[in-house]
């Protein structure tokens, strides 16, 4: 089914091959920018920058050291890295929960390249010949609304 | 069958997800460029730097705004508003759901609840409106919307909570409080992107969320059991996809939670720690590749309405085209 077929000059070269190049080549790029601006990180100009509160600049940052006395605004960020990290994890499980299913939906499917079928449906989907034989046209005109 | 399975979102909801999502992706890149801004310089650049990242997450977050104010009001002004009220509450069904989904990955069972499938393909007369997982993701993303709306407003104005907070650490450790809101919403957004790109039968994208419901023909194929997801076959690139994607996804989960603990914004929410975060070489990578995950969600929500405008197209062609259930097809008339 693939554009490739049209493009016989890409098909001699291995996928992995496509993509652990290009990975790299964006990495050395990225290497030679980042060299190129001085291994400037400028976050020095953001307004939290860090204060400068001990040493020679004493002073600079001062008013920060008064700190946060509010108790409440306290355990409020307690609570709320707490809920970060108890949704975090039940984040993760779901995550695996799924991935672990997908693979397990995905070796139920028909294998690529198993079959003769290459119709693509109007969607990018791949069409089951036999199965989609009869039903080819049943998208009425008014795509079968429901209310 | 085709990865157009049955449509699930109203015309209105399409729209509006696609909305939520692209001003959500501007809050996250304009709010975590700020939180982890040693590990997202490079985003913080892209966008004008400090004063311009301020500047792009507030108009995004009035959008924000307004698109939450609206959809309250649609949910309590429209019948299909309260009906669909209704439908998100949870159930034991659910709860089972979950236990199964459990069950189905050790291998304990051989299908998966109707409550968390995905694909209907044949069974889509016996699931219900969302997944389990599509309840919990509207409770939390809809919570979380919320509480970041309000505290997001109350730090509008630095002077403004400098004055309520009493200090100047104080009025900052608020701005970390809301920013420490959002990483649940960030990893949600995470697990959501790989959840609805990387389905088996679904891959590359679920386009349920992208074409309405009523462009959707209904009628399935009721002459097997199941969901019939054994005569689809699988696209050549999903197990190298799925694979580096779902542990792109992993790592940024992992990465943006503990910079969450350790860079905590800055600058030092609840006492004065000197000399800054961690920057490490890892966390620096993992953060990253979160923001990549993010990237892709972005891609794949663009390439979705794609997909619904050449639909749309198509369907439009068909109906005038006399001969369009010529080839064999069968034109129905709806109820
Ligand atoms: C998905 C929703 C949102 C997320 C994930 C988010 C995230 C963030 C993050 C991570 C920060 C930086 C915190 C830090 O430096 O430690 C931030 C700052 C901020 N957010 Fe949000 N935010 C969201 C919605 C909103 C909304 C709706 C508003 C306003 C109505 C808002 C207003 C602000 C403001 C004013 C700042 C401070 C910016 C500055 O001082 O330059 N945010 N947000
Ligand atoms: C920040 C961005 C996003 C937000 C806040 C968001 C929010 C939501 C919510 C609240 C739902 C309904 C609950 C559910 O069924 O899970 C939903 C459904 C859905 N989302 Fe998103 N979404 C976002 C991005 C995306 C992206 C990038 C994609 C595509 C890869 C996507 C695909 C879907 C699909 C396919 C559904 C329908 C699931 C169903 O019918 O059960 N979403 N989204």
């Amino acid at each position: 089914m693939s554009y490739r077929e049209h493009l016989p000059e890409t098909e001699g070269y291995p996928r992995a091959a496509i993509a652990i190049n290009a990975v790299i080549a964006i990495a050395v790029t990225a290497l030679i920018l980042w060299w190129a601006s001085e291994f400037a990180v400028f976050y020095e100009n953001l307004f939290r920058i860090q204060p400068v509160a001990e040493g020679a600049n004493a002073g600079v940052g001062s008013d920060w050291t008064s700190g946060n006395q509010i108790a409440w605004l306290d355990f409020l960020i307690a609570i709320t890295h707490a809920a970060d990290v108890l949704m975090g994890v039940f984040i993760l499980f779901m995550m695996f929960l799924h991935w672990g299913a997908f693979r397990r939906l995905a070796a139920r499917m028909r294998q690529p390249g198993d079959s003769g079928s290459s119709a693509v449906a109007a969607d990018g989907g791949r069409v089951d010949d036999e199965a989609s034989a009869g039903t080819d046209g049943d998208t009425a005109a008014d795509g079968g609304e429901r209310a | 069958m085709t990865q157009l399975d049955h449509g699930k979102f109203s015309k209105m909801t399409t729209t509006f997800h696609t909305l939520l999502a692209l001003d959500v992706f501007v809050l996250f890149f304009s709010g975590y460029s700020l939180m982890f801004n040693d590990e997202l310089w490079w985003m913080v650049g892209l966008m004008g730097g400090a004063s311009g990242v301020s500047a792009v997450h507030r108009v995004a977050g009035g959008g924000l705004l307004a698109l939450i104010v609206f959809w309250m009001l649609m949910m309590v002004t429209t019948d299909t508003g309260r009906g669909n009220f209704r439908e998100i509450l949870p159930s034991k069904g659910d709860f089972d759901a979950f236990i199964q989904d459990v069950q189905f990955l050790l291998g304990n069972v051989d299908e998966r609840h109707p409550n968390a499938r995905q694909f209907a393909g044949g069974t889509a007369d016996e699931i219900p409106l969302l997944t389990y997982i599509g309840k919990g993701v509207v409770f939390i993303f809809a919570a979380e919307l919320t509480l970041l709306s309000i505290s997001g407003v109350l730090i509008w104005s630095k002077t403004g909570v400098i004055s309520l907070l009493a200090t100047k650490t104080a009025a900052a450790a608020f701005v970390t409080f809301h920013g420490l809101l959002g990483v649940i919403m960030l990893m949600g957004v995470i697990f959501h992107i790989f959840e609805h790109g990387f389905h088996p039968a679904l891959y590359p994208v679920e386009v349920k969320a992208f074409i309405p419901r009523s462009m959707i023909p209904e009628e399935h194929d009721d002459s097997t059991e199941g969901t019939g997801i054994e005569r689809l076959e699988l696209a050549p690139s999903w197990n190298m996809a799925s694979t580096v994607v779902g542990a792109m996804a992993v790592i940024g989960i992992v990465s943006v939670l503990l910079g969450s603990l350790f860079d905590e914004g800055y600058p030092v929410p609840r006492e004065l720690a000197i000399g800054g975060g961690p920057t490490d070489v890892l966390l620096t990578v993992g953060i990253n590749m979160g923001v990549f995950v993010l990237l892709l969600g972005l891609v794949l929500q663009m390439y979705g309405n794609l997909l619904r405008v050449r639909w749309q197209k198509q369907l439009e062609q068909e109906a005038s085209e006399p001969t369009a259930a010529a080839d064999g097809g069968r034109v129905e008339s709806d109820d």
